[in-house]
């Protein structure tokens, strides 16, 4: 069975090596892109198992952007996390900034800076333990 | 009373009709009396009305056995300023205006002939015939156009060739004084000399309406902001005689957009803390990530993996640096330190620092300093970062655009006493969303590559300086940043330092 693949969209190219490095380190396949103009179409080429997605970008928002793969049938289901520095985990109502009620909420929202076993552990609830998994997982 | 004009008396029929006789004539001038859309009278000499037509009865009242006074003015006194009496000494007809009052007790004005009436060809005149019109819409006309004129919500003025006012309505002469006889420049804005783009000067030139936004200086020293359009006042139908500039306060709405900045940029601070924070929160992030990297490195003896980390470590640890510097310029509420420089080298000196970095990404960065302008008292340090930070952000908009041919350029002049640094550039420009939050916030487009500060400090230095600081940009059209210093402040500022 091959690694799960994991997209990272941020446009921060130190947070994108962080994720990527912890994701590798737990066996799955990661991509990392800052450019969330061209994000939807590797959306659509790669058919990921995860996207973590940052909030504060240049051209559009993550929640924007959410949005958009929720009303795309390819991606509806794919489980979405939302890193970012903006929110506060416990306190963040996705309802403020999403009215549409045909749109649920995303996965799991994570503050930044993460930490790297609740981060992992999300990652396996979502899309499951890789059966490559050889490297760095230390349980 | 004012006589008018000489009116022709000789009317003429023709009796060439086989049927026409003295009768028929006869009831054609009775016809003719009593149906010709004027009020008709005939006085005798003591002011007696002796016949009169239907009109006349509908209009003053029964007339039998009433002098002419009473019908006519519901007077008991022949008027002092008689027309009828003149007609009856001179035998001349004579044509006057008069204000008079009709059967229902409204007052009336009215034009009035009177015709001179011989019974004997060459004996006296024995009767006047007084044929009179109201005017009385005429006259509410012209009254609705000054209560128009004078109360309309506008300034309007006319104006004559001279550029001096001819005419003022009540709005103007309120809000900038009693001007006529004075020029439109000094009235509207104190100026000794036309304004520049005047659009009554183009007007004057074609004929044709003009619009533009203009600042005047009201009566007592206030600001007013109008919204101005010109019409021509045609001589004849090839030249513009005056020009009638009818303008539109919008001093109340100007205001009601600077409450609306002040109110976003106080919005604002609550999001330059969450900015802040998210910055912040970034760096930790780069941080963490660098440990992460260089501890995985270390327990597999992965030399590319230690160096990725390093590297990561590093630059966010710089990004905390430069954070904390631009942070703390900002924060800092002090005068700047005024010394007199020449602003030409403050520019130079910018071009000099960049030049390479520009051309390395194929950048072209240029200078135009006007000779002509004379030192002025700045803060070198201050400017110096303004520069810095505008010719960078120039720099990085030129790389986003991803065209060929950029460039930067630096213009230092001098516009009616106010010093002027421009950076311009065509790069990748700015849309309406961002020009709005671009002072305000930490706001970045650059992702990694910025803190949002610098605009933030560039602006507060310029203020410090008693300038301001004006952005011109289209998305994708390269934009323009233009510092403006008045001369006067500078030097008031310099003084205040000093002491």
């Amino acid at each position: 069975m091959s690694s799960k693949k994991i997209l990272i969209i941020d446009d921060e190219p130190d947070v994108a090596a962080y994720l990527s490095a912890v994701l590798e380190a737990n066996g799955y396949k990661s991509y990392a892109t800052s450019d969330i103009k061209t994000a939807m179409e590797q959306v659509m080429n790669l058919h990921p198992d995860l996207i973590c997605l940052d909030i504060v970008m240049p051209d559009e928002t993550g929640i924007s952007f959410y949005s958009r793969l929720r009303q795309n049938n390819e991606s509806k289901t794919t489980p979405v996390i939302i890193v970012s520095g903006i929110i506060d985990s416990e306190k963040f109502d996705f309802r403020t900034y999403v009215k549409d009620d045909s749109i649920p909420p995303p996965e799991c929202f994570m503050e930044k800076p993460i930490d790297v076993d609740v981060y992992i552990q999300k990652v396996r609830e979502l899309i499951g333990k890789n059966s490559s998994t050889e490297n760095g997982d230390k349980n | 009373m004012v006589k008018i004009h000489q009116p022709r008396t000789e009317i003429k029929i023709k009796p060439d009709v086989k049927t026409y006789s003295a009768k028929t004539e006869n009831i054609i001038f009775r016809e003719m009396f009593q149906q010709i859309p004027y009020n008709i009278a005939v006085i005798d000499r003591d002011y007696n009305i002796v016949e009169a037509n239907s009109n006349f009865k509908d209009y003053f009242g029964s007339w039998q056995n009433k002098k002419c006074y009473t019908v006519y003015k519901k007077i008991n006194e022949p008027c002092k300023d008689c027309p009828t009496k003149e007609v009856f000494k001179k035998g001349d007809p004579v044509v006057a205006d008069a204000v008079g009052i009709d059967q229902y007790g409204r007052k009336t004005h009215y034009v009035a002939h009177v015709l001179p009436i011989k019974i004997k060809r060459d004996g006296e005149v024995e009767y006047a015939m007084e044929m009179t019109r109201t005017v009385t819409e005429t006259d509410r006309w012209q009254q609705e156009y000054q209560i128009l004129f004078d109360r309309v919500p506008c300034y309007i003025t006319v104006i004559g060739e001279d550029y001096r006012i001819v005419r003022a309505n009540e709005a103007f002469r309120e809000n900038f004084g009693d001007v006529l006889g004075h020029h439109c420049y000094k009235v509207y804005k104190r100026r000794n000399t036309k304004c520049r783009n005047c659009p009554a000067e183009k007007t004057f030139k074609d004929g044709k309406v003009h619009q533009s936004g203009q600042q005047g200086i009201g009566k007592k020293g206030q600001k007013i902001h109008y919204a101005v359009s010109t019409s021509a006042l045609m001589r004849g139908s090839d030249s513009v005689a005056h020009v009638i500039e009818i303008s539109n306060d919008i001093t109340a709405m100007k205001k009601l957009e600077e409450k609306v900045i002040d109110a976003e940029r106080l919005g604002a601070v609550g999001q330059t803390v969450a900015g802040l924070a998210h910055s912040i929160k970034n760096i930790l992030m780069g941080l963490e990530g660098g440990k992460y990297i260089v501890s995985l490195g270390l327990n597999k003896n992965d030399k590319e993996k230690i160096n990725q980390g390093w590297e990561m470590l590093e630059r966010n640890f710089d990004k905390t640096t430069s954070l904390v510097k631009d942070f703390l310029s900002f924060s800092k509420g002090r005068l700047p330190e005024l010394k007199m420089l020449n602003p030409g080298s403050l520019a130079l000196e910018i071009v000099d620092l960049y030049k390479a970095i520009a051309a390395q990404s194929g950048i072209e960065l240029k200078s135009e300093i006007d000779k002509n302008v004379k030192a002025a008292p700045l803060d070198p340090a201050g400017i110096h970062t303004c520069l810095t930070n505008l010719v960078s952000n120039a720099i990085d908009a030129c790389i986003m655009g991803k065209q060929k041919g950029t460039e930067v350029l630096i213009t230092v002049s001098e516009i009616r006493d106010k010093l002027i640094f421009e950076v311009k550039d065509n790069g990748s420009g700015i849309d309406y969303e961002i020009k709005k939050k671009i002072f305000t916030t930490f706001f970045t487009t650059k992702g990694g590559g910025g803190t949002g500060l610098g605009l933030l400090t560039t602006r507060k230095i310029v203020q410090e300086h008693g300038g301001k600081i004006l952005i011109s940009s289209k998305k994708g059209k390269g934009a323009k940043f233009t510092m403006e210093f008045p001369r006067k402040r500078l030097m008031a500022l310099y003084k205040e330092c000093k002491v």
